[in-house]
């Protein structure tokens, strides 16, 4: 089985292609780019989209507009090449490329999205109950390092691959396919003119 | 039918969510009409009182492979028999055109077509192009919308000129804080039009800001407005509510129509034609009774004209357009 998963949500866009559980390729980039990235991966795997029979998405939580790129991508793909859809949040997949860390992704406004038990959150980072010594990965560890460090927390260094939500966990997470437009953004947030009201 | 020919292909998908209507068309390359899907947002936002960008692009991802699904439906067309597909890259608001230009990249990627990136304001120019009454330039062209107010020189199909564009607010944009001010709620530019026929737009004089050149400036229309109904007592607004709308439409048509005069003139253009949303006001149309006016549904935003602008727009083989972008303004 040929899996394509790509994730768009945060600062750098990932995608991976996968066959059978192993990894051919992954690339790091940004979202406007992620399908030039899958394009990449299949033409070094000397595959083709239609080989293709499966795909995965990053719902996020990160940029509303960064995360709906990828998910509109993914539904459209859906849709043409009729293949099966899955979406994995991208909290999911930043915690399972450093198994024990806390996925911390920047939310702007001075807050992040990260998981308080098992669930998705947005919260200022100095609010966030660490264990001593825990492991914080994702760019609003890095963002916030200084705060984080000060509550505790261990944050590998800036370039480590740690702090990417890798799409072949994306692929190796996802669970059965669903109705692709029932794959969606994990916002966290409502648009600003709904909380003003 | 001619539904064997169709499926010959070189057929046009045309997708657009640059602002708040979701849209995909299909489009023959002599510009007629398969299909022309439009889903509105207007009753979303009208809560809102004005289109805002995230509630709009949630609405665009949701829509967006539905709606294009449908269009492909109504024309009859398979993506397999598809010749292109165009998008509008921009101007816009960034979010809700990225949702429909990933969405095109990627049913283009999928079937290896090449992908026409189309300039919004292009599109509108060419929704006069399409079937069955296409106008040819050179003309010089009116494109007045909640977005935009602009005066074109079109001296060939795959290009235009802009004269003078607007300083502050659109002349869309007008009619729905008019609208707003006197109660009638969003979209404002068919209300005010109905209720302008019951009154008499001579009965308040509104000043149109006169500015340099080709320009247009509407925001001191809307200040004069609110001045005269805030003076108004609620019985008196309900009274003369028809009025108001009836001389702050002429207001605003009066003020198009004499730069349309001047540029005309000034251009030497033999050929006037107005397009965009605020083409489908009626005061509009009749002030301007030598001008060719858009097809009423192809005066708001839709994606027929989307695709009818990608005719006369260089296409981007694959894979070149994969890591395309949207852009704002320009
Ligand atoms: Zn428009």
């Amino acid at each position: 089985m040929l899996t394509l998963a790509f994730d768009t949500a945060t600062g750098v866009a990932t995608s991976a292609l996968v066959r059978d559980g192993e990894v051919l390729g992954e690339r790091a980039s940004r979202a406007a780019r992620v399908l030039a990235d899958a394009e990449e991966l299949l033409q070094q795997a000397g595959a083709d989209p239609r080989d293709l029979n499966r795909l995965v998405v990053g719902t996020g939580p990160g940029s509303f507009t960064a995360t709906r790129m990828g998910l509109a991508a993914a539904r459209a793909l859906a849709f043409a090449l009729e293949l099966p859809l899955a979406g994995v949040s991208t909290l999911a997949a930043l915690a399972a490329g450093a198994p024990g860390a806390l996925p911390v992704v920047d939310a702007g406004r001075r807050e992040v999205f990260t998981l308080v038990d098992g669930a998705p959150v947005v919260a200022a980072p100095g609010q966030l109950r660490l264990e001593p010594g825990e492991t914080c990965v994702g760019d609003g560890a890095i963002r916030y390092r200084d705060v984080l460090e000060a509550l505790g927390a261990r944050i590998p260094a800036g370039e480590s691959e740690l702090h990417l939500p890798r799409a072949r966990f994306h692929a190796e997470l996802a669970g059965e396919p669903v109705d692709p437009e029932a794959v969606e953004p994990l916002y966290l947030r409502l648009p600003d003119a709904e909380q003003a009201r | 039918m001619e539904g064997s020919n169709q499926r010959a292909g070189r057929l046009i998908l045309g997708i657009e969510t640059s602002c708040d209507e979701t849209a995909a068309a299909v489009v023959t390359p002599d510009g007629r009409i398969l299909s022309n899907v439009i889903s509105s947002q207007a009753e979303l936002h009208a809560r809102f009182g004005g289109v805002v960008p995230e509630v709009a692009s949630r609405r665009h991802l949701e829509l967006v492979v539905p709606v294009l699904r449908e269009a492909l439906a109504e024309a009859d067309a398979e993506l397999e028999t598809l010749d292109a597909v165009a998008v509008t890259q921009g101007p816009g608001l960034v979010g809700a055109l990225l949702v429909g230009l990933s969405a095109a990249k990627a049913v283009a990627w999928a079937n290896r077509l090449p992908l026409v990136p189309v300039n919004h304001l292009h599109g509108h120019v060419a929704s006069l192009y399409l079937q069955p009454e296409p106008i040819e330039p050179p003309f010089l062209c009116l494109l007045a919308s909640g977005g935009h107010t602009l005066l074109i020189d079109v001296a060939e199909p795959g290009g235009f000129r802009v004269l003078g564009t607007t300083l502050d607010d659109a002349a869309g944009e007008a009619f729905d804080k008019g609208a707003r001010l006197l109660g009638l709620g969003y979209p404002g530019g068919a209300a005010i039009d109905r209720l302008a026929r019951e009154g008499d737009s001579g009965s308040y004089d509104f000043p149109v800001a006169r500015v340099h050149g080709l320009d247009f400036s509407f925001s001191g229309l809307k200040t004069a407005l609110l001045y005269t109904v805030r003076d108004l007592s609620e019985d008196e607004l309900e009274r003369r509510r028809a009025d108001l709308a009836a001389a702050y439409q002429r207001a605003i048509v009066r003020a198009l129509v004499a730069r349309v005069h001047e540029a005309a003139e000034q251009n030497a253009a033999s050929r006037i034609a107005v397009v965009g949303g605020v083409a489908a006001n009626s005061e509009l149309r009749a002030a301007l009774p030598e001008a060719a006016f858009a097809p009423l549904p192809l005066c708001t935003d839709n994606a027929a004209m989307i695709a009818s602008a990608a005719r006369y727009t260089e296409a981007v083989p694959f894979p070149g357009y994969l890591a395309l972008d949207a852009y704002a303004s320009g």
